[in-house]
Order: structure tokens, then sequence, then C-alpha cells
């Protein structure tokens, strides 16, 4: 499902890897425009390697994929990608003896800022951005998980990247923290190219236009959450008592049951689906 | 664009996310890969500089130089390579600290978020090698307080630039190494046995072609430098080493680099200079074990054998002092003593004494000798023996000093001035300073001036000449004096701690423990006393029939007994009988 008339600035087709005799993405197919879009999935789903092969980190064992019009299989055009791109992995180590801001100077070395003064303006950018002056000379291994969930976001922002890769962002971080980040991808500017898996439908349905759902390697949905969540349209119901037809079905904090399902329950009443209801659907679908 | 966007936390915190967006974006380096190397590498270097490793070694490798410089006499040809040592212990800690820089990424679980980055493991390698250059100052360091240290103790001859520069190339060497190790072998083990592996090369125990010493990284101790009385050209051979040193390090750095190289063109490069390296590194080596030239090793035989035909002879007090060329600045430590001990004598020798440098070299030396026929090799071992200083023919009126032996300073050199001046009291008072023996046997033995009155008059001449401290006297007794068996009778021996500094032909007479203590009781008493005593019948004490009791009841003091027995280092003490009659007994002193 493809929306909007803006161009595609990423594009990924018939993606497969494996990694020995386990499957990670089959013929995965993805297109993606600028603005933020979320990607959910199960763990296991295959985000990660996605987004590794995205962020040319990872080469697909088949399908192609075009970044800005540029083939990652190419080492110059690779290069080039990388000087527009910002990654934040999903399992981040860090350099514990480096301090914060040391941390970033060297990353943004890394990313070609040689330039020893814009390279300090940058930096001061994003520890701005991400709340993280007053921790600059702070050393890593003294950071809480949390502000290096934000030290890794912030790394990513260096450099002002065109397409800003981020696997799981909001992992570690407190739900201010959470909404602050929200904040921070609205704003960003230059209109980048966003993609950011999570486990958080909430974080989806708040800042993401578009949506992918990847189930098995495979892509199942892609679309805006509005659409996700109108999948499960007609197929979610609030009841007072538990129905064992529903697919799932938990007890929420009014303590009436929501069910998702084909059949209503008795006296149940239909009610208005989420996105994450919609993801709950396509996971059941897929069996994942 | 907006004006500002939220930090993730705190209204404080918070600040612009798009102040400088568009100017960022469009001032966004695309540096050339040569200016993110430098970049980088400036960052590795200060990172280096100050890795808490590089500091420690460098304090080890300071302790290093100084335990293998401030014992020996300061010979520049010597110490230049000593200092090198220094250098071998800063260069395992550089090692390792560039293996745990090289191998970060991978250790601490960032390898994905490199591989992201524009700047390939290939540039990253690069900035590992040129921030190598945050060790230079610390090697420069070590060097520069090295060689100070060995100027301060007036250090004979000139430094050798090119062993000097071979230290920092091994430093420099040993980081290379450790990047080529990080890059392939993250664990801070690897980099901790690549250390131990460069420890390991410097030890010449294991080798198993002498000749081949100066391949290793830095060789230690398995030379004789320290007793050459000059620089011989080739030994070591430093400036083909410091090649070698070059050509390790340039290779370490392709090897690391190969590791990340995944083109083509870019490995067929590498593979050129690698084949370049090694042929620099082979022709290095070949270098290094070119024989000594014959007319280099002639010269030092020469010097050996004839040292007269060398060295400058200097006359004071009516002796004559004899040093290599450049040892000048010694006269006056060597003369002080022995003047000292003849200011108190009542009556000079007719004969001359001469103070004559020697040097202890010992041939056939594979890594000296290597590549030279045995003929030519047996022909210069055979002059060698005939050096004055061996054990065998010499003059009664010499003192033998072996180059290296001198110290520069501290209680080594007051006990080397008490072991000199012990050495011309003897002579002054005719206790003959040659062993018995056959030089074809090379069996020697000390003559012992057992109850005689010139022995205790040698050692308090001596005492008188250099003030010794009185505990250092006492200590060579008991264990360290020993026993002497002279006439089938064991006779306790008194052996002065701070002995061998000087080499009378045959080491000198044996002391006894009964001649030290009338010397020491003898301090007891106003010197000039002990001088009218002497001065009035200086030819009967010098009698070797002129008995110790005699000297003490002609000064009034009692006659010391010494102990027959032996306190052993365990605090055992020992009564030893006499041998069995067979062992080689020690002569008396009987001219």
């Amino acid at each position: 499902m493809t929306h909007g008339v803006r161009t595609v600035a990423v594009r990924a087709d018939g993606l497969s890897r494996w990694y020995g005799t386990t499957r990670a993405l089959e013929e995965a197919d993805l297109a993606l425009e600028r603005g933020v879009t979320g990607l959910l999935g199960p763990n296991g789903a295959g985000k990660t390697t996605l987004l590794s092969i995205l962020a040319t980190v990872n080469e697909p064992d088949r399908g192609r994929v075009s970044v800005f019009g540029l083939d990652p299989r190419d080492v110059a055009e690779r290069v080039e990608i990388r000087r527009r791109l910002g990654y934040l992995p999903q399992e981040l180590g860090y350099h514990r003896h480096f301090t914060v801001a040391g941390f970033l100077d060297y990353v943004a070395i890394l990313k070609e800022i040689t330039d020893r003064r814009r390279r300090a303006e940058e930096v001061a950018r994003v520890l701005a951005a991400l709340g993280l002056e007053r921790r600059a000379r702070t050393r890593i291994r003294a950071l809480s998980g949390g502000l290096r969930q934000r030290l890794g976001i912030a790394q990513a922002l260096l450099g002002q990247p065109d397409l800003l890769i981020l696997d799981e962002p909001t992992a570690g971080l407190d739900p201010e923290q959470r909404l602050r980040f929200r904040e921070l991808l609205s704003d960003l500017p230059g209109d980048p190219v966003i993609v950011l898996s999570t486990h958080q439908a909430d974080d989806i349905a708040a800042i993401c236009p578009h949506v992918v759902v990847l189930l098995q390697g495979t892509v199942h949905f892609t679309g805006t959450p509005a659409e996700l969540a109108a999948t499960a349209a007609g197929r979610v119901w609030a009841a007072g008592e538990r129905d064992a037809r529903a697919h799932l079905s938990w007890r929420g904090g009014d303590n009436r049951w929501r069910h998702i399902g084909d059949h209503p329950p008795p006296g149940a009443e239909l009610v208005a689906p989420t996105v994450e209801d919609g993801y709950l659907l396509l996971s059941h679908a897929a069996g994942a | 664009m907006t004006g500002g966007g939220p930090a993730l936390h705190g209204a404080d915190a918070a600040a612009p996310v798009g102040d400088h967006a568009q100017a960022a974006r469009t001032t966004r380096s695309r540096a050339p890969r040569l200016r993110t190397v430098l970049s980088l590498g400036r960052v590795e270097a200060s990172r280096l500089a100050r890795s808490p490793l590089v500091l420690a070694g460098l304090l080890a490798g300071g302790v290093m130089v100084w335990l293998t410089i401030r014992s020996p006499e300061p010979l520049w040809w010597n110490d230049g390579w000593r200092i090198g040592f220094g250098q071998l212990v800063l260069g395992m800690a550089v090692l390792a600290a560039a293996q745990l820089a090289a191998g970060r990424a991978r250790r601490n679980a960032m390898a994905d978020l490199y591989a992201s980055f524009p700047a390939t493991a290939g540039t990253r390698t690069l900035a590992h090698m040129a921030g190598l250059a945050g060790v230079v100052p610390a090697s420069l360091l070590l060097m520069g307080a090295a060689a100070a240290a060995v100027q301060l103790r007036a250090a004979i001859g000139a430094p050798g630039v090119a062993v000097l520069a071979g230290g920092l190339l091994l430093v420099i060497a040993a980081g290379a190494a450790g990047i080529a190790i990080g890059t392939r072998f993250p664990h801070p083990l690897a980099g901790v046995l690549g250390a131990l592996a460069l420890l390991l090369s410097s030890g010449q125990s294991h080798l198993p072609w002498a000749a081949g010493l100066w391949l290793y990284p830095w060789a230690s101790f398995s030379d004789q430098l320290g007793s050459l009385p000059g620089p011989l050209a080739g030994y070591p051979p430093a400036g083909a080493h410091a090649l070698e040193l070059a050509g390790l390090a340039v290779l370490a750095g392709i090897v690391a680099l190969a590791v990340t190289a995944s083109r083509a063109r870019a490995r067929g490069g590498l593979a050129v200079a690698g084949i370049a390296a090694v042929a620099v590194i082979c022709l290095a080596g070949a270098l290094q074990l070119r024989p000594i030239p014959t007319p280099d090793l002639n010269h030092l035989v020469s010097e050996v054998a004839d040292p007269a035909s060398v060295q400058h002879c200097t006359t004071a007090s009516r002796v004559r002092y004899c040093l290599y060329p450049g040892f000048g600045s010694l006269l006056p430590s060597l003369e002080a003593p022995v003047s000292a001990v003849l200011a108190h004598v009542p009556a000079q020798p007719a004969q001359r004494l001469t103070v004559r440098q020697v040097v202890s070299i010992s041939f056939p030396d594979a890594v000296l000798t290597h590549g030279h026929p045995n003929r030519e090799v047996s022909r210069w071992d055979a002059r060698v023996q005939r050096a004055p200083g061996n054990r065998g023919a010499a003059p009664a009126s010499a003192i033998y000093l072996p180059v290296g032996s001198w110290p520069a300073d501290g209680g080594q050199l007051a006990d080397a001035r008490f072991d000199l001046a012990l050495s011309a009291a003897d002579w002054a008072v005719r206790i003959p300073l040659q062993a018995s023996g056959s030089p074809t046997s090379q069996v020697f033995l000390q003559c012992v001036p057992l109850g005689q009155a010139r022995e205790a008059v040698a050692i308090w001449l001596a005492i008188l000449a250099t003030h010794p401290p009185a505990g250092e006297l006492q200590a060579g007794l008991g264990a360290a004096g020993g026993f002497a068996e002279v006439r089938h009778t064991l006779v306790p021996t008194w052996n002065y701690p701070g002995t061998g500094y000087v080499t009378p032909p045959g080491g000198g007479p044996q002391d006894t423990a009964a001649g030290y203590l009338l010397a020491s009781a003898m301090t007891s008493l106003p010197e000039q006393e002990i001088s009218h005593v002497l001065a009035g019948a200086w030819g009967r004490w010098l009698n070797w029939h002129t008995t110790d009791a005699q000297l003490a009841a002609a000064l009034g003091i009692r006659m010391p007994s010494a102990s027959s027995t032996v306190t052993l280092p365990s605090g055992k003490r020992i009564s030893p009988a006499p041998g069995p009659g067979n062992a080689p007994q020690n002569p008396l002193c009987t001219s």
C-alpha cells in the first residue's frame, strides 16, 4: 500500500537474508518517503536485519536497495549513502572510558566532520538537543541506561543526516523522555527520511505518518497508522465477560474485557480500533 | 526549518535543534580521507599519549634504563643500547595500548555503528597508525631523560644516533604490531600476549643461533658491549637494525590494513607494499648478519692484547696510569685513592706502579666473530689469552682496571676506590700481587700473607686512604670471608664485599681475617703514632717473616683473634674441617 504523491527516497525490493539456516528476511519490499516511518514487528521479525541493510551495515543475500538513488553495492555510492546517514543500532556498546562530548566528537570525525569549529558546534547542538550538555564531560561508564540511549540518539543526529535509522530508540527511555523524543523527531529540520523500529504502538500512532509491519521477515502492512488501525475495524469489542473465541482479550483499566476477534461476545459493544489492535490482529493472522 | 526544538528532558536543558541546521547541512564536510585520517589520528594520538598503560610503560621503562645503566661504567656505546631496553618496556605498553585502541569498536559492540560511517575501517586503521605519533613524545622523553642521566654520569664516548633512533622505532613498531593484533583480535588478552612475546624476544637464552642476536627486536645482555674500549663498527649494527624496525613497523601497518581492505586493487597495493617491506627487512637482516670486518676485529684484538700500543699514560706521584683513548676523565678518580695510600707510606718502593686499563672480552664469541674462519678466530683467541689482565705472565707492579668496571658514582665508587687503594697498598708493602700457577692450565692460586705484619699495614693504609664504612669492612668476615687452606691449615679469610673493580694479576693476595682485625684495631690508634712505629723500621715491617703479633706488640695493642667458625647466611655456624689433603693449597706470600 503506497500513500501520497511524494517521492520514494529509500526503496528495498525483494530483500532476503539468511543467517545459516535461520531466515531473517524473505522477499521484503519497502518504500520510504521523507518523514517518519515506524517499523513494527515482534521479536525476531527481521526488523534489525532490515534496518542494518538499509544502513549499509549488512548486505542482503537477495534483493536490491536504493537510497536516494544510490546503490550501496557500489563502494563509492555506499560511502555517499553513509555520508547522509544517521544510525542507532539496537544493541549499541559504548566506549566507556570516553566522555560524552569526546565520544560525540569522535563520531563526528568518523562522519567526516573534520573542521574543528564546525565539529564543536555540531557536538554542542546534539548535546543540547538531547539535554546532555551537563553531562558533556561525564565518562560514559557513569551514565545510566537512559542517558546512554540519549547519547546513542545524539550520535545519530550528528551531521544532520538525510536518512535517520533508529532501531528501538525509545528503549530505556522513561515516559517523559519518550514524549520529548517525539518532539525532537517532529522538529528535525530538513525533512529527513526517518525510520524507527519500536514495540511501542503508541509511539507509532503519535509520531509516524507511515507504518510498516514486518512479520516473519516479510512486510505485511504498509500504510498510515490510521489505516493500520482500520484493519481491525469491526473486530474489536468491549464486554463485561471474557470470550474464549476471541483471538486476544485482556481486561482494561475500566475493568471491562477488550476482545479482538471475528465473533462478538455476548452483550459486547463495538469499539474504535487502535494501531495496537490492528498490529495485534495482523500478527495473529500471520501466526507470529 | 523550526526555530528550535525541545530537549529530551528538562526545560533547562532544552535548546534549539535547528538553529544551525541549514548551516550544518550546507557545510557538512565532504572531507577527503586524508583529513579524516589526520583528525582521527590526532584524537587517537592524544588518547594514546594519555593512556595509563603508556604512562606506566614510560615509568617502567625509565626504571629499567636506570637499573641497567646505574651499575656499570658509563660508556655511551653500551648505555645507548641499554636505553633501548627502556624503550622495549615502553614498547610493550604501547603495543598493549594500541591493541586496545584498534580493537575498541569490536570489543565494545560498536562494529555495526562504525560500519555505518563514511570513514572506512581502513581509514580508521590508518588513523590508529597516525595516532602512534602520540607515543613519540613519551619515547623521546624516555630517551632524553636516560641520555641526560648517562651524560650526567660523565659517560665516555658519544651517543649513537642510530642506536637511539632504533629505540624510538622499536616503540613505533611495537605500536604498529599492537594495531595489527587489535584489528584481528580485539580481546585485551591478545595485546598482553603480544607484549609478552615482545619481551620474550629480547631474551637470548632460547636463541638457537647467536649470530642472529641483533635480528630480534632488541637483544639484551648477551653481548660484550660494556667491555669494549670503544665503539666497534657493526657491533651492534644499529643503522641496519633501525632499518629493520622501520620495515617491521610498515609491515605491521600493512597487515593491519589488509584485514580491512576489501577491494582487489587495495589488496594488490598492500601486497606490493608488503613485499617491499619484507624486502627491506630482509636487506636489513642481511646487513646485520654481515661479519664485522677483519681489520676492525684485528684492531680490537690489538687493543686488547697490546693495550700499551694505543693507551695514553700519565704519571702522577710516581704512578703511571695508562688509559684507553677517551677514558682520561677517569684519571682523578683513580689517582685519588692511590696517591692517598702512597702519601702514608714511609718509603716509596723502588719499582714504579702502573695502573692500566685492560679489556676482558672472551673469544670466540659467536656474535663478534661469526663469519670469520676458525683459524682466524683461534689466532685472535690466542692473542687475547695473552693479554694483560688475563691470569698468567704479568709484571708484579701492575694493577689492572677492566674496561667497564669502574663505577661512576655512589657507594659502588667508594667500594671501587677502596679496592684500588688496597691493591696499591699491597703493592706498597710488597705483598705479591700476582697469583702463582700456569697460564696453560688456567689454574691460579692467590698467595696468603698468613700472620704477616705487612698485611695489616696494607689494609690499614687502604682504610686510611678511603675511609670505607666500618660495617662494610666488618661484613668481609664470617660467611663472606670463608677459609683458605694454607699448609693444610684452614685459615679464616677476609673478603671486602665491594671488591672486584680492579684486577691485580691473578686476583691479588687473599687477605686473612686476622690481618683485617689487626688493621681495624690499628684504626683506633692515632695515625701519627702508627706512622712513627712504621717509619722507624719500615724495612722490617715489609719483611714477610715479621709477624702481625710483633706489629701488635710494637703498637702496644692486643693481637685480636680471628674466629675459626663461619656463620652461614642461614645463621648456622660451622667450623670447617681441614681438607682431605689433595685439594690445591694456597701458597704463602713469601717475597
